[in-house]
């Protein structure tokens, strides 16, 4: 694991304002991935867009964990659908 | 510039309160935030004018200012300029100080309020964030790029400009229509030292050969003339990058498909993996026939029954 692309969960405290019990509640809930480097913890910057989507949510709509959790179901949902329309769209080409 | 009317924009009307006005603006903003309306462009729209009203109307002197000049907002400087002259012969004239209000942030362009919210407010007027003062990332860059079909056959360098800047990319081989690729980075810059947004690109792929595409398998038709479909033989035809030599069995049908391995196109991002090339043949039967060739296809009608 290339430590370049982590960033700790006391930076991401510091520098976003937020109780490191979000990161835990987020971590625990499955809708943040956390990993730990000799026993740091880190979140990969790819997950670095979900993880300030989550934090929007909560802090400005005021959406609870369930909340999150809920959404981050529906918004899967929503972008597999438009994959799978994507896909069926392209293929009814075929047919036109 | 048109007046905006910032109470019919949060659904209230004049005598709402500020309660009214913080119920209504978190009821719209859950419907209309860009994170729960993902590629929705008429929701940011609309969250950025929901955004703008509650910058105006929770905010006791703005909303004065606005309720006051509102409709006359074209002359609202002059009048300012007049009263400040007065206020400052007694004393001072506050202004707008920090905003009490909220207003919501992300890494959407909320940046952008309206003409006429500038030109009666100044462009400093707007508050931001809840209080927090988190980095955030820039905005993301949507772009569409047109290609034709054979243009992503083969994997190849493209230069883009995208705000002015020149980006040089990779397109992969066997890119579908409709995909959209990340370009980390190259979004807009970042909010209080918070990192560059991503640069989204969705590909249109114009089908400009014969050849129908799904995914990775191309489709085909081939006209096979009657005796050949019948008796058999050899035909000459186009795959995508070339020509193949058919060997048809003998009393091939009308519809009859066959599949050419590794004769479609290219599996995205898997190099050197091709997909298959589907043909399916139509029988042309001869037409204008002659008085002889009628005679003998009588023949063989009356050998059939």
């Amino acid at each position: 694991m290339n430590l370049d692309e982590l960033i700790a969960t006391e930076e991401l405290c510091e520098r976003y304002s937020v109780e490191h019990t979000f990161i835990r509640s987020l971590t625990n809930s499955g809708l943040l991935e956390v990993i730990t480097v000799e026993k740091r913890e880190y979140v990969h910057c790819d997950k670095m867009a979900e993880f300030e989507k989550m934090l929007r949510l909560h802090y400005d709509l005021e959406i609870n964990l369930e909340g999150l959790e809920a959404i981050k179901h529906l918004l899967d949902r929503l972008s597999s659908l438009k994959e799978e329309n994507l896909s069926l769209r392209n293929r009814l080409g075929l047919y036109e | 510039m048109e007046f905006i009317d910032y109470y019919k924009t949060l659904e209230l009307d004049k005598s709402a309160t500020k309660a009214d006005v913080k119920k209504a603006y978190r009821r719209l903003a859950r419907k209309y935030h860009p994170d729960l309306n993902p590629d929705d462009e008429s929701s940011k729209k609309r969250f950025q004018q929901i955004n703008e009203a509650n910058e105006v109307l929770s905010d006791p002197e703005k909303r004065k200012k606005y309720d006051e000049y509102g409709k006359d907002w074209q002359h609202a400087d002059h009048f300012e300029q007049q009263k400040q002259h007065r206020s400052q012969s007694r004393g001072g004239f506050g202004g707008f100080g920090g905003s009490q209000g909220q207003s919501y942030s992300g890494n959407f362009d909320n940046d952008n309020f309206s003409d006429f919210f500038e030109q009666m407010f100044g462009g400093g007027a707007r508050s931001r964030g809840t209080g927090r003062s988190p980095q955030f990332k820039g905005q993301d860059f949507n772009a569409e790029l047109q290609l034709n079909l054979s243009d992503v056959y083969t994997s190849h360098k493209q230069t883009l400009t995208v705000n002015g800047k020149n980006i040089r990319l990779t397109i992969p081989a066997g890119v579908e229509n409709g995909q959209t690729i990340k370009i980390p980075g190259h979004g807009g810059p970042g909010a209080q030292g918070g990192p560059k947004g991503d640069l989204y690109i969705t590909f249109k792929i114009l089908n400009n050969t014969p050849f129908k595409r799904e995914k990775e398998n191309l489709y085909s038709n081939i006209d096979l003339d009657f005796y050949t479909a019948l008796l058999g033989g050899e035909i000459t035809t186009d795959t995508f990058n070339g020509k193949v030599k058919l060997t048809i069995k003998p009393e091939t049908q009308n519809g009859t498909k066959v599949k050419l391995k590794g004769k479609g196109f290219p599996k995205y991002k898997k190099e050197g993996e091709l997909g298959d090339l589907y043909i399916t043949y139509n029988v042309k039967v001869p037409t204008n026939l002659s008085a002889k060739e009628k005679e003998l296809y009588t023949e063989l009608q009356k050998l059939r029954s």
